[in-house]
């Protein structure tokens, strides 16, 4: 048997070595390499930049714990942006598997950057119906979220005034990681209810998401660990996802080294 | 550090190794991280459903506030049980029948809407443009940098894809070179999302080895180390195991 033959029928565990280990060595002796910002992502952030003081800002966190590698950091950095433009941010979910994470994810950051709940800051919680609840808000934000996650009336709440609907909301971006997400807050949100929105979501779904920023149907996207590391060199505010870039740019390496020797390799047995 | 956050250490760590595990071959370990991932999963699905629909939507509303229209709804939901029953079954039809008839009529007009005729004027928009007067002009121009490469590049892109799935004509000749253009421009698509695809996946792992290196801290407990040499060693025993069974006859 031939070298490429053998490295054809290589055990695939050694594969997942050399990748375990282009990220775990990476993660422990990081070099910080220089991230360059995206157009897209810049348009997010220069949207909330431009937002003057006590502007609406809606923060749709749909995903659950399994994407949270690389939405929490999306959230977390868009979170610290709103809050130091005092902007009144209302959160929510559309994914009953992500209410109690969302709901972390904003206590903590509020906590840290010192906002107040109902005052600065409210959890809608989670409602049923997916695309329906958008349609609601759309109509009545009170009527779809009587209630916020910790069951109190959100009619009065001072985070809420003079917002009765989506028509009031100044700027939405979904963090979304499937159905209903990104796509569906502009079919029954933005181009029903005319409200400007970005859009966060996972690495799988970025690609299918691009038609709807170049035709200006969301304003900016952020795309996985990446997009969210753009946001926070943005802020200035380095977290888990610059954290992990150094990690992410090894293993991409890594996996072009291997797809090359791969096909290196098949071609030497074809031609024997 | 409060006890609770040790104790989520500790079980976020060993429930990781476990379902890592599955890289080495497929093991009990792997099962139970599985198992109770899919447990998890449905017990707070619905619990939350239950608190949120349930409580919070239908029974403090209509005891409380006497807000009895919502019994509608509620009876219409109610019929959906009726499945169960096999003798009045036919009566959840009306239940599915007015989800369907809704749910159609909210998503067809604004997806046709949304992405169909918001994509085409997209796609053509950069091209052409409705002067008053004039109607539809042509716009395009090479030496106008406004009007970009891009432009002739996707709406190329999207004739030669809507081609290669048009199968009454047969490819030849020309329409061939259409068709294997559609496949190019497909190709990159699918090599685009394949690419994204891969750095979601690492992004996940990343997350996992950060937590895993965070709960390696002292003050957890070390989680990380003790619960890795338990996974391997119980690796082993269990490897050990299946090669002193004897083969299974036959």
């Amino acid at each position: 048997m031939s070298l490429a033959e053998r490295m054809l029928k290589i055990d695939r565990r050694i594969i997942f070595l050399i990748i375990g280990l282009c990220t775990l060595l990476p993660l422990l002796y990081p070099v910080g390499l220089p991230i360059k910002i995206s157009p897209e992502v810049r348009a997010v952030y220069d949207y909330i930049e431009s937002m003057p003081e006590g502007s609406v800002f809606l923060l749709s966190l749909d995903f659950d714990p399994s994407s949270k590698p690389e939405l929490y950091p999306q959230a977390v950095a868009l979170l610290h942006h709103a809050f130091r433009k005092n902007l009144r941010v209302v959160a929510m979910t559309l994914w009953v598997s992500g209410t109690g994470l969302a709901d972390q994810i904003i206590t903590q950051v509020a906590r840290e950057t010192g906002k107040e709940d109902t005052k600065d800051y409210v959890f809608l919680g989670w409602s049923p119906g997916g695309t329906a609840v958008i349609i609601n808000m759309g109509q009545n934000l009170y009527t779809t979220f009587p209630t916020d996650y910790h069951g109190r009336p959100t009619k009065g709440l001072p985070v809420l005034e003079g917002v009765n609907s989506l028509r009031d909301v100044d700027y939405a971006v979904s963090l979304g990681a499937g159905n209903p997400g990104v796509e569906a807050w502009y079919v029954f949100g933005k181009d029903k209810y005319k409200f400007e929105m970005g859009g966060g979501c996972t690495g799988v779904m970025a690609p299918g998401l691009y038609p709807l920023l170049r035709s200006g149907q969301i304003n900016g996207l952020i795309g996985g660990l990446r997009g969210a590391a753009e946001y926070e060199s943005l802020i200035g505010r380095k977290g888990q996802a610059v954290a992990g870039m150094d990690a992410q740019s090894a293993t991409h390496m890594a996996i072009i080294v291997l797809v090359m020797l791969c096909n290196l390799f098949y071609f030497a047995t074809r031609r024997q | 550090m409060s006890v609770e956050s040790i104790i989520g250490a500790w079980v976020a760590t060993g429930l990781t190794l476990f379902i890592f595990s599955f890289l080495y071959r497929d093991n009990p370990l792997f099962k139970l991280a599985e198992h109770l991932y899919v447990g998890v999963s449905v017990g707070y699905t619905i619990v939350k459903t239950y608190d949120t629909v349930l409580v919070h939507l239908i029974w403090k509303p209509i005891v409380e506030n006497h807000e009895w229209t919502l019994l509608i709804p509620v009876f219409i939901g109610t019929l959906m049980l009726a499945r169960y029953a096999p003798k009045v079954s036919w009566l959840s039809r009306y239940a599915f029948a007015f989800i369907v008839g809704v749910g159609a009529g909210l998503a067809i007009p604004r997806t046709i809407s949304s992405f169909i005729l918001k994509q085409v004027e997209d796609t053509v928009r950069p091209l052409i443009a409705l002067v008053p007067g004039e109607g539809a002009v042509f716009t395009w121009n090479l030496l106008n940098p406004a009007s970009g490469v891009n432009t002739i590049i996707i709406l190329i892109g999207v004739t030669s894809v809507l081609f290669y799935f048009f199968f009454s004509v047969e490819h030849a000749g020309p329409g061939k070179a259409v068709a294997r253009t559609g496949i190019f421009f497909l190709m990159i698509a699918f090599g685009a999302a394949f690419g994204y695809t891969v750095m979601a996946r690492m992004s996940l792992l990343i997350g996992r080895l950060t937590d895993l290196i965070g709960y390696a801290d002292a003050s957890y407990g070390r989680p990380t180390l003790w619960l890795l040499l338990l996974t391997v060693g119980a690796l082993v025993l269990l490897s050990r195991r299946v090669k002193s069974e004897p083969p299974p006859e036959g």
